[in-house]
C-alpha cells in the first residue's frame, strides 16, 4: 500500500489516490493530462519531522530515525510511516482513547488485539475495525446498562445528541433488550443490532472522518470534502491512510504547524521518554503515568515531576559536563531536537553562562527546556 | 428497598423541630454578602446517581450526612436531567444544564463556578481546588473553553485514584524521588526558563503554584492514600485527597467529585455500600473543617447528587437510570455552614444549577452566563 498508489484505486478517481483528484483543503498544481496532482516538494527540517511523527506515530523520532529523516522529503516519510504497523497501533489506541476504553476497559480479545495488523495489511478497514471495538465485552462493561450503552452508540459513533432524540434511543433500548423495533430506519431485535444499524448508518463514516481531521488538522473539514471522503471511505474501505498522508501533505497542515497546543498526556509520557531515553516507555510505565497525568486539570506540575524522576534517575541519556566541548554547539542542538527549533540569540545567551557556573549539570539544563511550557506543546 | 422518602423520613430527627425552634428568616433578612462569615466553600458533587430513598430516606446509611442536614439546610426537591454522569456533574458546576456526551472528554463552553471566583476575587490557583474520582474526564470540571475564562481562571484538579495509586507509587518509588537542587542551581534554572521565549499556552498555575502543586503531589504520595483499596476506592481516594487539601491550603473553595455508586447498575448492594463508604469519608472531611479553629466559623459545605436513579430494579437486580421517574430527577441538596439555617427543610423546587450562583454568591463572586437562581431560604 505504502509508495506506489494501487492501480484499481487510480481508476476510481477518487481520493484513496494519494496525488489523485486532491480535496480542496489540498490543492497542489494539475498536470497537463488533468489526471494527476503534483504536491510541491516539502524537505523535513527538525520542526515538520518532529510534528509528523508525533502525529502519525505518537512520539518524536528516535535518533536514528531523525539521522535518516532530516532533509529527505515529506511524502517520501509518509509513504513508510502509514504502511506500518506502529501507525495503525497508534491509530488504534487513539480510538479506544475516545471511548474511553483504557486502563481496565482496555480490551483484551484477540479480535481487537489484531486490529493493528489487520489493518496494516487490509484485512479490515476502519469501519470494520469500529465495529470490532464497539462489540467488544471490555465497550459492553465500560457502558452498562441499556440506556447508557444506546445513548453511548448514538452519540460517539454517530454524533447524535440523544436528548433531541429521545424516541430512537426508546427504540434502540428495546433492540438492547432483545425487543423488535426500527432503529434509526432499520429492524433489528438485539444489542449487536443496535450496534451494526449504527455502523452502517450513512453518519457514521461522515463522523469519523470530522474527527479524524480534527484530530490531525486540529480544525473542522469542508462539509463537501468531509461528504467526499465518507463516500469514498464506503466505496473503498482502504482508503483511509491514503486520506491521511493528503491531509498531512496539504496546506492546512502547514497552518496546523504553526499554532501549537498542549500534547495530550498520554502523547507527553512517549515524548518524554523518547527525548530522554531514545526509547518508549513500556506499557505499563505509559499506563501508569499517563493515568496518574490525566488526573489533573494542569499536568504541568507532574510532568516536571516525572521529567526529574527520569533525569535524576541516571537513565537518561545525557553526556557528563566534562564531556561536552561545544556547549554552544550542544545547547542549540537540544534546541532543535526538543522543541523542534532553532534557538534564538537571547536564549543561547542565557543557557550557555548558566551552563558554565559550577552549580550548573547539564541535567540542569535539559529540565529547564522539558519542564518549560513550549516543551508540553506540539 | 422500598423506602420511600417521605417528607415523616426525611424530617426525622429533629429538623423541623430546629426549623421550628429557630424560625425561618424572611428572604430580605438575608445577611447581605458583606456581613456574611463564609470565606470557604466545599461543594461535594455526591455523584453517580444517588437516590434520596438510599440516603436521607434511610438515615442509617448516611448518619454524617443526615447530622449535616440537622444542622444545616436540605432542599428535598432538587430538580436536575438525566444527562449522563458528565453532564449532570457539570452542570452543578457551570449552573447550566447542558446535554454532554456521556464519554465525551473535552471542556464545557461555559465556565465553571472556579473560574467565577478566581476571576472575580483574584484567587490563585492554589486557593481554589477541586477532587475527584472518574479519572480524565471529570479533570474537565476544572474550566471551560469560554474566552473571558479558561485555564487561567481554573482550579487545580487532582483525581485522587489517578495520582495516588499503588501503581504510580511504585514507579515513583523505582525512579526514586528527585534529588534537592542547591538554591544557585534553582537561580539559574528558573533564568534560564525564563530566557525561553516561544509560543507557550496558558495554564492553571503560575510558576509558584506549579511548585507548591509539585511539593504537594510528592508529599502526598507518602502520606497513604495510595493505599486505599474497596468498593468505592476512588471515592474514598478523592474524599481523603479532599481533606488533605482542607487541611494544607484551606482552599477558598474546593470542589469533591464522586462516581463510585455507579456500580448501581450491576448491584444494588453494592451501590448501598458505597454510599455508606462515602458518608463516612464526608464525615471525615467535616471533622477537619470542625476541628480547624478558623475552617470551622467559615466554612459552607453543599452536598448534593448530579441526578437520582430508576424507581426499580433492572434484570440484574441492579439500578440503571433512564426512566424519567422523580427517584431521577429530583435529588435532595443538603447544606452545611456559619450563615445557613440550622435544621431548616425547604420543600419548594429547587435546581441543581442553583448551586453554582449560590456558591458564587457566598464567595462574593456572580456566576454572570448561569442559568441558575440562588437557593431560597438558605439564610439564618
Amino acid at each position: 500500500m505504502a509508495g506506489a498508489i494501487p492501480l484499481e484505486r487510480a481508476l476510481l478517481g477518487g481520493l484513496g489516490a494519494l496525488f489523485l483528484a486532491a480535496p480542496a483543503a489540498a490543492q497542489g498544481t494539475a498536470d497537463d493530462d488533468g489526471l494527476t496532482e503534483s504536491v510541491p516538494a516539502r524537505v523535513l527540517e527538525v520542526g515538520l519531522l518532529r510534528a509528523v511523527y508525533l502525529d502519525l506515530l505518537g512520539r518524536p523520532p528516535f535518533l536514528a530515525e531523525r539521522e535518516t529523516w532530516r532533509g529527505r522529503q515529506l511524502a517520501d516519510l509518509l509513504n513508510e510511516l502509514v504502511d506500518t504497523r506502529e501507525f495503525w497501533e497508534r491509530w488504534t489506541d487513539e480510538q479506544l482513547y475516545y471511548f474511553l476504553l483504557i486502563d481496565n476497559f482496555r480490551p483484551r480479545s484477540e479480535r481487537v488485539v489484531a486490529i493493528p495488523e489487520d489493518l496494516r495489511s487490509e484485512r479490515i478497514g476502519v469501519k470494520e475495525a469500529i465495529h470490532r471495538i464497539v462489540l467488544s465485552s471490555s465497550f459492553d462493561q465500560r457502558n452498562p446498562g441499556p440506556d447508557t450503552f444506546v445513548t453511548v452508540v448514538m452519540e460517539q459513533l454517530l454524533g447524535i445528541t440523544v436528548q433531541k432524540s429521545p424516541r430512537d434511543l426508546e427504540i434502540g433500548k428495546k433492540l438492547y433488550d432483545g425487543g423488535s423495533g426500527n432503529f434509526l430506519g432499520h429492524k433489528g431485535n438485539s444489542q449487536a443490532d443496535v450496534v451494526k444499524i449504527s455502523i452502517d448508518d450513512k453518519r457514521f463514516l461522515r463522523e469519523l472522518i470530522e474527527r479524524e481531521y480534527q484530530r490531525l488538522l486540529r480544525r473542522e473539514p469542508n462539509g463537501r470534502d468531509a461528504a467526499r471522503w465518507a463516500s469514498e471511505l464506503k466505496r473503498d474501505p482502504y482508503a483511509f491512510g491514503d486520506f491521511v498522508k493528503n491531509w498531512i501533505l496539504s496546506p492546512a497542515y502547514e497552518e496546523r504547524l504553526a499554532e501549537k497546543i498542549v500534547q495530550p498526556n498520554r502523547l507527553y509520557v512517549r515524548t518524554m521518554y523518547v527525548d530522554l531515553v531514545d526509547r518508549l516507555p513500556d506499557k505499563e510505565e505509559e499506563r501508569r503515568m499517563r493515568g496518574a497525568l490525566d488526573g489533573l486539570s494542569d499536568p504541568g506540575p507532574l510532568r516536571s515531576v516525572l521529567a526529574r524522576l527520569l533525569l535524576d534517575s541516571g537513565t537518561a541519556r545525557i553526556p557528563p559536563k566534562g564531556e561536552i566541548e561545544d556547549p554552544t554547539a550542544w545547547v542549540a542542538g537540544l534546541f532543535e531536537r526538543l522543541l523542534g527549533r532553532a534557538v534564538r540569540p537571547e536564549e543561547l545567551k542565557s543557557f550557555v553562562t548558566a551552563f558554565h557556573d559550577d552549580a550548573c549539570s547539564p541535567s540542569t539544563v535539559v529540565y529547564a527546556i522539558v519542564s518549560h511550557p513550549e516543551y508540553h506543546a506540539f | 428497598m422500598k423506602n420511600n422518602p417521605t417528607r415523616r423520613t426525611v424530617l426525622k430527627g429533629g429538623a423541623l423541630a430546629g426549623a421550628a425552634l429557630l424560625g425561618p428568616k424572611p428572604l430580605w433578612a438575608a445577611s447581605p454578602p458583606s456581613a456574611r462569615k463564609t470565606k470557604h466553600v466545599i461543594l461535594v458533587a455526591f455523584a453517580g446517581g444517588v437516590r434520596t430513598r438510599e440516603t436521607l430516606g434511610t438515615p442509617d446509611n448516611v448518619p454524617n450526612l443526615k447530622a449535616m442536614a440537622d444542622e444545616g439546610v436540605v432542599y428535598t426537591r432538587a430538580r436536575t436531567s438525566n444527562l449522563g454522569h458528565f453532564g449532570a456533574a457539570l452542570s452543578i458546576f457551570t449552573g447550566i444544564s447542558e446535554a454532554r456526551g456521556i464519554r465525551e472528554n473535552a471542556r464545557g463552553p461555559d465556565p465553571t463556578l472556579f473560574e467565577y471566583v478566581r476571576k472575580n476575587g483574584g484567587y490563585s490557583a492554589s486557593e481554589v481546588w477541586m477532587s475527584t474520582s472518574g479519572g480524565a474526564q471529570q479533570a474537565n470540571y476544572a474550566y471551560s473553553t469560554h474566552v473571558d475564562y479558561g485555564p487561567e481562571y481554573g482550579a487545580n484538579t487532582l483525581d485522587g485514584d489517578g495520582v495516588f495509586n499503588q501503581e504510580f507509587k511504585s514507579i515513583v518509588d523505582s525512579y526514586g524521588r528527585p534529588r534537592e537542587m542547591s538554591k544557585r542551581e534553582a537561580e539559574l534554572l528558573n533564568k534560564m526558563r525564563e530566557s525561553i521565549g516561544g509560543d507557550t499556552a496558558t495554564g492553571v498555575n503560575s510558576a509558584e503554584t506549579a511548585r507548591q502543586v509539585e511539593k504537594y503531589i510528592l508529599d502526598e504520595l507518602t502520606r497513604g492514600t495510595a493505599d486505599l483499596r474497596g468498593v468505592n476506592a476512588s471515592d474514598a481516594k478523592s474524599l481523603q485527597v479532599a481533606r488533605n487539601l482542607t487541611l494544607i491550603f484551606k482552599p477558598k473553595l474546593l470542589g469533591v467529585s464522586l462516581q463510585n455508586a455507579d456500580v448501581a447498575h450491576g448491584s444494588y448492594n453494592s451501590y448501598v455500600e458505597v454510599i455508606r463508604r462515602n458518608d463516612v469519608g464526608l464525615g471525615e472531611l467535616w471533622q477537619v473543617v470542625k476541628d480547624d479553629y478558623e475552617l470551622r466559623e467559615s466554612t459552607a459545605i453543599i452536598v448534593l447528587p448530579e441526578f437520582g436513579r430508576d424507581a426499580d430494579l433492572n434484570a440484574r437486580r441492579g439500578l440503571d437510570h433512564g426512566d424519567g421517574s422523580d427517584d431521577l430527577n429530583y435529588v435532595s441538596c443538603v447544606c452545611w455552614g456559619p450563615d445557613f439555617g440550622r435544621g431548616k427543610v425547604v420543600q419548594q423546587e429547587v435546581r441543581t444549577i442553583d448551586v453554582c450562583p449560590t456558591v458564587c454568591d457566598l464567595l462574593g463572586a456572580k456566576a454572570k452566563l448561569a442559568r441558575g437562581s440562588k437557593l431560597p431560604k438558605l439564610f439564618r
